[in-house]
């Protein structure tokens, strides 16, 4: 029993690893070696960080967005064009 | 169609209907409340668009999710679904814990002082799962380490891409308006 479950830990283990190297592929700094447990944590607290400045990005352009469309509810002629956008 | 043409097409659609019922309703909406409504038409287009992709995730029904329970004004009614999803959350969470902490006590139980280091390694991993957990919509419903990395991958991959959508709108939007006025 304590055999099947080690070893269903080894697979998963290689499994994370391998996730772990393909997160590292998406980071912007991709190009770091080493795949020791140490720089696991690392590759996961910069994970972290990269998909909260990506939620950032995404609320500013958001809010930009938003902003834009205020003007639709002004019937000025440059509204008319982001309107036509929206078509 | 494309994921990010999914996006799109979900985006625009949303934002006309908003905009139509902007124009008919008074000028009451704020600023927040604007800006709070395309955020979650943009999350809403992308979690939409990633349904119908190949594959499953868990990020997009967290997702939606969130946002049939979110206020869009703050009505109590609202106020009082999004505190029950909230102990939902909670219950998930510490059920989660206690499964990690089985399998982290089996793997110290195996001897091996080389068990041990990377029990206390493995540890140090699980703090962080912890943060991405939070970042990741529904990202406290995954029920180990593997699956939990496997739904950032995917959220990351899609995330990058509705950024993507959303500056290429906003541009178009702007440059179009620009055009028009550098006509006049």
């Amino acid at each position: 029993m304590s055999s099947r479950r080690s070893r269903a830990t080894t697979v998963s283990e290689e499994e994370i690893n391998e996730l772990i190297s393909r997160l590292q592929t998406l980071l912007p700094n991709a190009g770091r070696r080493g795949g020791n447990q140490a720089s696991a944590t690392k590759l996961l607290k910069e994970t972290c960080n990269y998909i909260k400045s990506l939620h950032r990005e995404v609320d500013d352009l958001s809010d930009r967005l938003s902003d834009l469309m205020a003007t639709m509810d002004q019937n000025s002629p440059g509204a008319e064009i982001i309107r036509s956008l929206l078509r | 169609m494309g994921f990010k043409q999914e996006l799109l097409r979900n985006l625009l659609l949303s934002l006309r209907a908003r905009a139509a019922e902007a124009c008919s309703a008074s000028d009451a909406t704020t600023l927040q409340v604007r800006r709070r409504a395309v955020k979650r038409a943009a999350d809403v287009a992308m979690a939409a668009a990633r349904g119908h992709g190949r594959g499953r995730a868990r990020w997009p029904k967290a997702i939606l999710a969130a946002a049939d329970t979110a206020p869009s004004s703050s009505s109590p009614a609202a106020r009082g679904a999004c505190s029950v999803r909230k102990s939902t959350a909670c219950k998930r969470v510490a059920r989660t814990r206690r499964c990690a902490a089985g399998t982290k006590r089996s793997v110290v139980r195996g001897g091996d002082a080389a068990a041990a280091a990377s029990a206390v390694a493995r540890r140090m991993v699980k703090r962080r799962t912890m943060a991405l957990r939070k970042v990741i919509p529904g990202g406290h419903a995954a029920v180990d380490e593997a699956s939990l990395l496997r739904e950032t991958l995917d959220y990351v991959v899609h995330l990058r891409a509705q950024v993507d959508v959303l500056r290429r709108v906003a541009e178009a939007a702007v440059q179009r308006s620009s055009t028009f006025l550098l006509l006049q």
